[in-house]
């Protein structure tokens, strides 16, 4: 008890304390309102909100349609390698960002790269995937799904095997067509797979920094600064750090808002088991 | 299910080539002789392979600088500082709150919420302060300011997934034990902190990797690597993408695969605690 709050007070009051203070002071250490002033004028942020906004939609949509198919797939596939697949799958997990930043590098390597090759082979002329503006995003977002798509796999996948078999029988006798076992026996069962898998997910494309820094490092322009992103850039490269406290505040309190609306509109406490553990 | 078997192979293979694709394309590429790396069409299966690129960059053009094995004193101080953190967020931190949690308090909701919370909240927001902290506490290039920092994860993570596990011990062991006179001090140390070595091992595990694989912390806290400084893999990694980006791709390519190879062997030995610890136990798996 004690221990966990003076832990608390360390690592995260004290720290937002920290925030606030720098917010709301200039250099020179008198109260001041700039820095969040210079957030609504700021030229960089009228791009920075929605590449954020479109990074997020983007790589969680696509995460979500490829992780749940994969898993789908997978459970309705009964032989030997299954175990194997899954294996598979699963690797970019244990995978550090930046080295799966490096072989995204590899693979979209405007001259000598596989993707840029297999195009041409369909006649598509070679693409600069991570120098043009319009296509870096979408790079990266596609990086993001490769490493982040076998999360939800993982989820989707461990509710699909919790579900009895009785269900799906019962649903057969019942003269269920495919759609319509999906619809009202399979999704419903795995409501709570989706919810924990989509919530976590999207925290971690928020917090997500470092396939951005090393794969277009924000651009081409700021055609890929996300807002983690940018707080880095401003406190580091730019020292603002006065700055970069106040977005580091919008930035948490995005992620607080998300969270609180999350456990609002959904049973994700009583999904991760929560109150069950806390109860004697 | 009507999709016939010869389909759902066929595409269960084209999704595993997906996932191994680049893997094994980095992989080649760290093998590959560099007329076969900067070549088109390109090589999808080198003939002629060495083991060179793991010893020297292979650049032709760029500023020739490191090497897969030259990242040896980063992965020391990646394994140190990993260690460090994963350590006494488990042991002194993480099992120790999960079992009062779990356990002994009554009210325990809002401080389950808080420790939730934590285990959500993004590197880049605490990166002023704990860069500030760090400088005030004259720690900045060192283990400890390093490892400090990663418990602001590792620790909330481990008392959250340990919670899970305390809670699967059944009472009726605690009470026994009590019955027989230990004090909750011993049933903790003796009895249910025993009971729970599985879950021992997944935060172990799981807050290895993490800390292994973290960069921004590292990116702003550390600035040499070992001897001297604290500098990790991944700004070691970055650092050498950054400058030998379109030329060393054989020396990059050996790089990425040997600082690969502990997060990866760790991960695949720990899949059935992967579940449960990255869906922070949502999914007993």
């Amino acid at each position: 008890m004690l221990p966990l709050l003076v832990y608390f007070l360390i690592f995260f009051l004290y720290p937002v304390v920290q925030l606030f203070t720098s917010a709301f002071t200039s250099g020179s250490g008198s109260f001041t309102l700039n820095n969040f002033h210079r957030m609504f004028t700021d030229p960089a942020m009228a791009q920075i909100l929605p590449t954020t906004f479109y990074y997020f939609i983007g790589s969680l949509g696509l995460e979500f349609l490829v992780g749940l198919g994969v898993a789908l797939l997978v459970y309705s596939y009964t032989g030997r390698l299954r175990g194997v697949v899954r294996t598979l799958i699963l690797l970019p997990l244990a995978m550090s960002p930046v080295v799966v930043a490096l072989m995204w590098m590899l693979m979209f390597d405007l001259n000598y790269g596989p993707i840029n090759y297999f195009l041409g082979l369909l006649g598509v002329p070679a693409q600069n995937w991570l120098g043009n503006t319009s296509l870096s995003l979408p790079s990266l977002i596609i990086t993001n799904a490769w490493e982040f798509s076998p999360f939800i796999f993982l989820v989707v996948y461990a509710g699909l095997q919790m579900i009895p078999v009785e269900l799906h029988e019962a649903a057969n006798v019942d003269g269920l067509g495919r759609f319509q076992t999906f619809r009202y026996v399979t999704l419903p069962s795995i409501r709570a797979s989706i919810v924990v898998a989509l919530t976590l997910d999207a925290i971690g494309v928020l917090k997500g920094f470092d396939l951005v820094y090393v794969l277009t490092n924000g651009g081409p322009g700021y055609s890929t600064s996300v807002l983690s992103f940018y707080i880095y850039e401003v406190g580091f490269s730019f020292l603002q750090a006065h700055y970069a406290a106040a977005l580091s505040l919008l930035y948490l309190a995005i992620i607080i808002a998300f969270v609180a609306a999350v456990i609002k509109f959904t049973s994700l406490e009583d999904y991760l088991g929560l109150k069950k553990m806390v109860e004697k | 299910m009507k999709i016939s078997s010869a389909i759902k192979v066929a595409l269960l293979v084209v999704i595993s080539a997906f996932y191994l694709f680049p893997l094994y394309w980095t992989l080649i590429t760290s093998l590959k002789i560099p007329t076969d790396i900067f070549t088109s069409p390109p090589v999808f299966l080198p003939i002629k392979i060495t083991l060179s690129n793991f010893f020297t960059p292979g650049s032709i053009i760029g500023a020739v600088s490191q090497t897969a094995v030259g990242s040896i004193p980063w992965m020391i101080d990646s394994s140190v500082v990993a260690g460090l953190a994963t350590l006494a967020s488990t042991f002194l931190i993480g099992a120790p709150s999960a079992y009062a949690l779990t356990r002994l308090m009554k009210r325990g909701l809002w401080l389950g919420r808080l420790v939730l919370f934590m285990t959500l909240i993004p590197e880049a927001a605490m990166l002023v302060p704990f860069y500030l902290i760090v400088i005030g506490l004259h720690l900045l290039n060192t283990w400890w300011g390093l490892m400090l920092v990663y418990l602001s994860f590792t620790a909330p993570f481990a008392t959250w997934l340990m919670m899970g596990f305390f809670n699967d011990v059944p009472k009726a062991v605690e009470e026994s034990a009590s019955i027989d006179g230990l004090s909750s001090y011993q049933i903790f140390y003796k009895i249910s902190l025993r009971l729970v070595t599985p879950g021992l091992v997944a935060a172990i595990i799981l807050s290895f990797i993490s800390c292994w694989n973290e960069l921004l912390y590292a990116l702003v806290l550390t600035y040499s690597p070992f001897p001297g400084g604290a500098q990790t893999v991944p700004v070691f990694i970055s650092g050498f993408i950054i400058i030998e980006k379109g030329f060393a791709w054989g020396g990059l390519a050996a790089a990425g695969i040997f600082t690969m190879l502990p997060t990866l062997v760790l991960g695949v030995l720990a899949q059935k605690y992967m579940a449960r610890g990255l869906t922070l136990g949502a999914v007993k798996g």
